[in-house]
């Protein structure tokens, strides 16, 4: 009995642990604040440690662990009033930056310049869907696939989310940029 | 035997032309899904890099947005702080002791 309590922490600690990383980020990103995010985080780990039998061995635990996450943080720290409205098309998500760009920073090097507050706020301003999406990609570097299944939607669904948040998140950023001289 | 071969020729034909239709809006289109390696087909895949290698508008815009996701990369990433490793740790002790 014991042993195979030690075999089953043991096994959690070594497969899943390793993501705590990838929890609390995307738990940040979701609560927009790092008391909450903690909380949702440890809420996350101990219903994973429950449910660690039911667990497949073998399959993605990464996208097992924040499905999970995303379910706890929508059924017990999102607000009824805050739930994600549908998000319009916006025309800024047509035209990329980089035409506006080109002649004076093609490379992007602006981007170096802008301070980590301010990425953390350019994020957090994203839609709920869109900001999961891109969060998870480009940030935790998931496929569209695994990303399309924790989300529950198809990878068409993904792909769109993340043009849609990226192209937003690039105007926002550049026209910090631009703001504070960073853009001649 | 023949029309298996001839059908086949065909159809790696008109995937061929698609392929070499992209012109630069369908490569902006398809600009994400190439840089993130999600595209399935690798005759598209070569297309995209053929076209990129030899497209003076479309290059630099990939290198843009691959600066743009590089620095999403570095810079947006948080590390779980200390004390919530050690929060759960004791948790998961606690946890353990009570089953």
């Amino acid at each position: 009995m014991a042993q195979k309590k030690a075999a089953h922490s043991e096994g959690f600690e070594r497969e899943a642990l390793v993501h705590l990383d990838t929890l609390y980020n995307v738990a940040l990103r979701l609560t927009g604040n790092a008391a909450d995010a903690e909380d949702l985080v440890q809420e996350t780990v101990l219903k994973a440690y429950r449910a660690w039998d039911m667990y497949e061995r073998g399959t993605n635990c990464r996208a097992w662990l924040v499905t999970i996450l995303r379910n706890t943080f929508i059924n017990q720290f999102r607000k009824q009033s805050k739930k994600p409205a549908s998000v319009q098309f916006d025309s800024v998500e047509d035209v990329s930056i980089f035409e506006s760009v080109q002649d004076r920073d093609p490379a992007g090097s602006f981007f170096r310049h802008i301070v980590d507050e301010e990425v953390t706020r350019a994020i957090q301003e994203l839609p709920e869907d869109f900001r999961v999406a891109v969060v998870l990609s480009d940030v935790e570097g998931l496929s569209y696939g695994e990303i399309a299944e924790i989300l529950g939607v198809p990878v068409g669904t993904v792909k769109s989310r993340l043009f849609r948040g990226r192209r937003r998140l690039q105007r926002r950023l550049y026209e910090y940029a631009l703001e504070m001289g960073y853009i001649g | 035997m023949m029309t298996g071969w001839w059908l086949r020729r065909k159809r790696n034909r008109i995937k061929e032309a698609e392929a070499g239709r992209l012109d630069c809006a369908g490569i902006m289109e398809r600009l994400y899904e190439y840089i993130d390696e999600e595209l399935d087909d690798p005759r598209l895949v070569s297309a995209i890099r053929d076209h990129l290698e030899k497209c003076k508008v479309c290059f630099p815009q990939y290198e843009f947005e691959k600066a743009f996701l590089r620095f999403l990369a570095q810079r947006g990433a948080n590390g779980a702080p200390p004390r919530l490793r050690r929060r759960i740790f004791q948790r998961l002790l606690e946890e353990e002791s009570q089953s």
